[in-house]
């Protein structure tokens, strides 16, 4: 039985952090769910290791490198590919090519210590370890002691599919509503995080319906608030709990995970589930 | 009370009279698949698992608002030394004299209408009507954590710190926000909150 740190961080990358699920019960108390941006990948890599959907995983945009301190058993999104490392190994995690975010799962999961129920930085509410940094060493839970799945690569992210939106409960606030976003495609920005990417200004016109001021209302992963100025902003994983702008769709959960990897300049379409 | 569709995952329940009190008889069914009962101003949103949206929906159009549980009608008193930066600025633009800020904050009786924008941060509803204003034009960058607040007809207390458009009027040492109490948030939905001065 080894024990001790089975990771260090030789290069933290881009916005690195530790994801679980996220932190339930808690979003009345004004606690984010927070939890993996693309919750399919990080799933998937959980699985090519044999670790529960729920162990943690570290998150990456990309140019995060790795060294084992002992034998480990590594999966990352990169490449969707599955890896002995050996103490010493080096290992590289960018996100696949045209997509913005990354996961990298050990046998036996991320082991830091869970913050109300959950491992998972929350980068809004600051829950969880952050301030990840070359050096930093990384503890791994005990071996699930499951058979490994027989090596596949899980399918691509259809990421040229149009993505399903539902109506927000605020649709009929807008002239057209849902359809507004469905007639054609829209341009991701250069403004996205965990909390939320936003998409190209709309011609959004307010219907008699609208209400001249909007309160604060609960979100939902998915919700694509309207902004007084026509920014549709979809809202990911780590959004706030409530928000003040109206939600004129809802994101279908099945499509997030195509929606929530599309690049900067790269466009999306909607369709009606 | 409307319920009114939010995506596979959730409804939006509009209209709520007692926004806390509601979401706290919902808790209480304690009904299988639902995940996040989340009170605001004047609204509840139930976040649920996808398979059991329709027969949650069929549940909420039955929630009888109940009293708050006994615990939320426990008064929370939170001392305030008044020495806060905008306390001059807030006096101004609600035509009052700074003493009159500090009175009028302390005599109120408060309860948290709602927590959001961080982890622990309560929307006190009770503030006196002289005293509602709206945010600061520009928002500091970094408001410290015990930090007493007003704005939009709020008060408020920041549990942590972090940027912030209140008018700040004072700060107190309480602990509003701690990760290893259960649960992590004194001031929760529903809960009776008072000020009192004290000297710094």
């Amino acid at each position: 039985m080894t024990t001790g740190p089975a990771l260090r961080i030789v290069q933290v990358g881009f916005a690195t952090t530790v994801q679980d699920h996220g932190r339930f019960g808690l979003a009345h108390l004004g606690v984010p769910t927070a939890g993996p941006v693309d919750r399919r990948a990080h799933d998937l890599m959980n699985r090519l290791v044999g670790n529960p959907p729920r162990a943690a995983t570290i998150e990456t945009m990309g140019a995060l490198i790795v060294e084992a301190l002992r034998p480990v058993v590594v999966a990352r999104s990169t490449d969707a590919s599955r890896h002995t490392l050996a103490g010493g190994d080096r290992f590289r995690v960018d996100a696949p090519d045209g997509s913005v975010w990354a996961y990298l799962s050990v046998r036996g999961g991320i082991d830091v210590e869970p913050v109300l129920g959950s491992r998972s930085v929350d980068t809004l509410g600051h829950l969880g370890p952050e301030g990840f940094a070359a050096g930093t060493m990384l503890d791994i839970g005990l071996d699930p002691g499951t058979d490994l799945a027989a090596e596949y690569a899980p399918a691509r992210n259809p990421t040229d599919q149009a993505v399903r939106i539902w109506d927000g409960p605020q649709h009929d606030w807008f002239v057209g509503g849902r359809q507004m976003l469905i007639e054609r495609p829209w341009r991701i920005t250069n403004e996205l995080s965990r909390v939320g990417v936003r998409l190209e200004t709309g011609d959004f016109q307010r219907s008699t319906r609208s209400h001249r001021q909007m309160s604060s209302v609960g979100l939902v992963e998915g919700a694509i608030q309207i902004t007084p100025a026509g920014e549709p902003i979809v809202m990911l994983a780590n959004h706030p709990t409530t928000g003040g702008y109206p939600v004129i769709a809802v994101v279908d959960p099945d499509d997030l995970s195509s929606l929530v990897q599309r690049r900067p300049g790269a466009t999306v379409s909607f369709r009606r589930p | 009370m409307e319920r009114r569709p939010y995506g596979p995952r959730a409804w939006l329940v509009e209209g709520v009279d007692d926004p806390p009190g509601w979401a706290a008889a919902l808790a209480a069914i304690d009904v299988p698949g639902v995940v996040e009962i989340v009170p605001a101003e004047s609204t509840v949103v139930v976040r649920c698992i996808r398979e059991r949206l329709e027969p949650i929906g069929a549940v909420l159009d039955i929630v009888v608002p109940a009293h708050v549980e006994s615990e939320g009608e426990r008064t929370v008193t939170i001392d305030v030394v008044y020495d806060g930066p905008d306390i001059a600025a807030l006096a101004t633009a609600a035509q009052v004299s700074v003493d009159d800020v500090v009175r009028l904050h302390v005599t109120g009786s408060y309860r948290v209408a709602f927590c959001g924008f961080s982890p622990g941060f309560a929307y006190l509803r009770g503030i006196d009507p002289r005293l509602h204003v709206p945010r600061r034009e520009t928002p500091r960058l970094s408001v410290p954590a015990g930090s007493v607040g007003v704005a939009a007809g709020y008060s408020c207390v920041y549990p942590s710190a972090s940027p912030g458009g209140w008018h700040v009027i004072g700060h107190t040492t309480h602990r509003l926000w701690d990760v290893d109490s259960d649960p992590p948030a004194l001031l929760r939905p529903g809960r009776a909150v008072r000020f009192r001065m004290v000297s710094g």
